[in-house]
């Protein structure tokens, strides 16, 4: 490890209503791998973000190479050489290697690009990484190892003396993982600072000399990878504060029918092999981390989405859902995790968007029953307290709380028997968020089968009677609430699993 | 001021209109004294207000009405149709060949060209709801289609539809119905309540059925609308459906009035119907629809066409100028809605 060539000190950014990070500190030394972990909205990419200038800081100082710096945009950051290697590749799948590699900055011989020059440019590059890509392939026809590995050789090519790594190896298979590893080694004993974001917890041990870990918005501590356990880095993670009571044991009793069992549901790479079941007056929670399959599941239960196999069962009996309309029809509702896109029609009224569901219900003919239709609308408003001038009231007028309560209201007009709940109380406020609760647990009382999806492990715990956990499209732990901790979810969630039962990723399956 | 628009604002009869189609209306009659004083000047004493004037741009609006109403469905979904204008001609073309060449009955005819405007509505519904294809693209295929098919059939020639003293020429009445009272010949404009009848019709199946609360509402937020359990594909296809019927349907008015309709034309009517409906309140995004604005877009579409002529230029100025205002009420709607947000 050599000598410190990036500090950041007391850096501090706040977003209306978030502090996104609080006077936080981190600092990278030239070839070291030092990992930044924490949970979903920890502020990892935030703090990366500020760093790279896209992000403006409102607080504290970076000093890169001896010298205080400020990026106005990742451009800068670049040319100065901090390069972000993204999880999501931002490649132009038409173009050849080089020309991904080279844009924007082709060599040139006077008006034309100069094709031979750039080539070789390249293959210089992927020889100094020791990886052999033809820099005249379409960048669509490689792996995304591949195209991870011009990514990398783009970083080096602009000088870069930081790589900053965001979850790289999330769509890789094992044997390449291998290979990055080695790859990133080497970079480190060439003498880059690498920082490595990721929440794979065998993955930081492997490759990391240093772990620095954050938790919401605020900078917890550095340890070295060796003289630590995991067990200590997810205790930083999940810190030791509870902010709500969490739930003892389930509330559901344990004679209750089984009214939704899924069985080896897939779909895509994200959701592999998932079966569980679920009981009346239960509310089951999915934990996991971003990205860990849990909405692609349900979309796949629901029928938004296609799924490659996977068989039905509600109330003992075999259902086969296709689309949307089939999962309605046999009581299934769903509410999404992004409300303004998939959940409500913004430009239109509460009135219209409570029966949007079960319109049918409200014809007479060709016709619809207006009065019959306001009649409901304003019982469920009543029941639900949502705060309105009026039923007539576009839906966007509404905060996010009470937007989340149209939806909730379009499915119990619709008298779903399950209901699946995506990150119900996500952009809602915490006054808003109580009612949300106490509406759920009113919910399953009542005898509906719930489904929570969050990626708060304070909602998990409060929430549930029991609870799947999800990693990479598979499920890699279900407790009951009474035997479930942060640790035990965490550790779950982070992929920190029976090794054995995985099978390597295929390539080209749809993601 | 602000307090005086509020008040105007507020008033029952603009309540129940809504103020954009009130101001249209203000926007009518702006045009029809700006074109009066134009006239007159550029066109050696012109005079553009007489009842002459005003049943010629009445027989415009007519069938660019009925094209609007068609239009304003598919626009309401979030898509576009840029083929009715050359389905109007393809329907006019077809079934008067018919009438003249096979001797079909009129009224088979007449009953024809909503049948063949149903037949392109099917096809491009089906191709965009069911198979995703672009509206736009799918239109304009159609478009050229239809122009293609209608020529074919009537071997590239002109067909011209029965005069009023011809027989089966009762056809017009169906848009002008004259009789004669007192020894006055009095011109009924028979068009025009059919035109509002249609629309009366048009905006209840938009307002009060089931149909039109999901085709507006799949406009407004298509995956919002499937997710909730809806066939979103089922009622896309309608709204094509009945943009093709009507201009079908359009081209009895387009005939009774002009009698004669040309192969591979027809093209300059799609913008004028687009227009007609954007400038009428119906929203390119979709999810937003007015009727009523169409039918007094389409009205103000026919009188710039008779303001040109009156003041003595060409046809070509109106499809520069229908180019302009097209442009005009999109940058409107997209304004509106930017202020919304």
């Amino acid at each position: 490890m050599g000598e410190v060539i990036l500090t950041m000190k007391g850096i501090d950014k706040s977003f209306p209503g978030v502090h996104a990070l609080d006077h936080v500190d981190f600092e990278v030394r030239s070839g070291e791998v030092h990992a930044l972990m924490g949970e979903n909205g920890a502020g990892k990419s935030t703090l990366m973000k500020v760093l790279t200038g896209i992000y403006t800081k409102d607080a504290g100082t970076i000093t890169f190479e001896g010298k205080e710096v400020e990026f106005h945009n990742p451009r800068e950051a670049q040319q100065a050489g901090i390069v972000i290697v993204h999880q999501e590749l931002n490649m132009m799948g038409h173009l050849t290697v080089a020309q991904n590699i080279f844009i924007g900055r082709e060599p040139r011989r006077g008006l034309f690009i100069n094709d031979s020059a750039m080539n070789d440019e390249a293959k210089k590059l992927f020889a100094q990484l020791g990886i052999e890509i033809n820099p005249k392939e379409t960048m669509s026809s490689l792996t995304v190892a591949k195209q991870q590995m011009c990514e990398i050789a783009k970083a080096i090519s602009h000088d870069a003396k930081v790589i900053i790594f965001d979850e790289p190896t999330a769509a890789l298979t094992d044997a390449e993982i291998d290979q990055l590893f080695v790859i990133i080694r080497d970079l480190r004993a060439k003498g880059y600072g690498i920082v490595y974001i990721s929440h794979r917890m065998d993955e930081i041990k492997k490759i990391t000399d240093r772990v620095s870990v954050m938790r919401d918005g605020q900078y917890i501590g550095t340890l070295v990878t060796e003289e630590c356990t995991k067990e200590e880095i997810i205790d930083m993670m999940v810190g030791r504060v509870i902010y709500e009571e969490p739930k003892t044991e389930s509330h559901c009793p344990p004679d209750a029918p089984v009214v939704l069992k899924v069985e080896h549901l897939n779909a895509g790479r994200m959701v592999q092999d998932v079966s569980f079941e679920l009981h009346r007056g239960e509310i089951l929670g999915f934990a996991g981390l971003v990205g860990a399959g849990r909405t692609e599941t349900a979309r796949a239960l629901f029928g938004a989405d296609p799924k490659q196999s996977g068989d039905i069962w509600i109330n003992g009996k075999k259902v086969s859902i296709n689309s949307p309309k089939d999962a309605v029809e046999a009581g299934i509702s769903y509410l999404s995790e992004d409300r303004k896109r998939f959940g409500i029609v913004l430009k239109k009224s509460i009135t219209e968007n409570s029966t949007l569901a079960t319109l049918k219900n409200f014809t007479r003919g060709m016709f619809i029953n207006k009065p019959k239709e306001a009649e409901v609308t304003q019982k469920y408003v009543d029941a639900l307290k949502t705060k309105t001038p009026g039923i007539d009231q576009l839906v966007m007028n509404l905060s996010g709380g009470n937007q989340q309560k149209v939806v909730i209201a379009k499915w119990l007009v619709n008298d779903s028997q399950i209901m699946i709940f995506d990150e119900p109380t996500r952009g809602i406020d915490v006054g808003a968020k109580q009612e949300i609760y106490e509406l759920m647990t009113r919910l399953a009382a009542s005898g509906k089968a719930i489904i929570m999806i969050s990626s708060e492990l304070a909602e998990i715990l409060r929430m549930s009677d029991r609870i799947i956990v999800m990693c990479e499209g598979r499920k890699t732990g279900e407790f009951d609430i009474a035997e479930a901790t942060q640790e035990k979810i965490m550790s779950a969630a982070t992929r920190d699993i029976d090794m054995q039962n995985r099978k390597p990723v295929q390539e080209g399956e749809a993601s | 001021m602000k307090d005086l628009l509020n008040r105007f604002k507020s008033l029952k009869l603009v309540r129940i209109m809504g103020f954009n189609r009130v101001v249209l209306i203000g926007v009518i009659i702006v045009l029809c004294l700006i074109f009066q004083v134009l006239s007159a000047v550029l066109n050696h004493g012109n005079v553009f207000l007489t009842y002459a004037r005003f049943t010629s741009a009445m027989n415009y609006g007519y069938f660019i009405g009925f094209l609007a109403l068609g239009v304003t469905f598919v626009i309401a979904t979030g898509g576009i149709d840029f083929s009715v204008g050359p389905v109007m001609f393809c329907a006019a073309l077809i079934s008067g060949y018919c009438f003249n060449n096979y001797g079909f009955p009129m009224w088979v005819s007449l009953i024809m060209c909503p049948l063949i405007g149903m037949v392109f509505g099917t096809v491009g519904g089906f191709f965009v709801s069911y198979l995703h294809l672009p509206s736009f693209i799918t239109s304009l295929a159609l478009m050229q289609i239809a122009k293609g098919v209608g020529s074919i059939f009537t071997k590239t020639q002109n067909v011209s539809w029965p005069g009023s003293s011809d027989p089966g020429g009762w056809y017009r009445s169906l848009s002008n119905l004259d009789i004669t009272v007192g020894g006055q010949r009095v011109n009924i404009p028979t068009g025009l309540i059919i035109l509002i009848v249609v629309a009366i019709l048009c905006s209840i199946v938009l307002n009060k059925t089931k149909a039109g609360r999901y085709m507006i509402c799949l406009g407004a937020n298509r995956e919002a609308v499937r997710l909730s359990g809806v066939d979103t594909r089922r009622w896309e296809m309608l709204a094509y459906v009945i943009c093709g019927t009507l201009a079908g349907f359009a081209a009895i008015f387009y005939v009774g009035c002009y009698t004669t309709v040309q192969p591979v034309k027809g093209d300059t009517f799609n913008n004028e119907a687009i227009a007609a409906c954007v400038m009428g309140g119906t929203s390119m995004a979709g999810g937003l629809a007015s009727i009523l604005g169409t039918v007094i877009g389409s009205f103000i579409i026919a009188i710039m066409q008779e303001g040109i002529l009156s003041m003595g230029f060409n046809i070509a100025f109106q499809y520069s100028l229908t180019a302009l205002i097209l442009l005009g009420a999109v940058i409107a709607d997209v304004m509106s809605r930017r202020r919304r947000n």
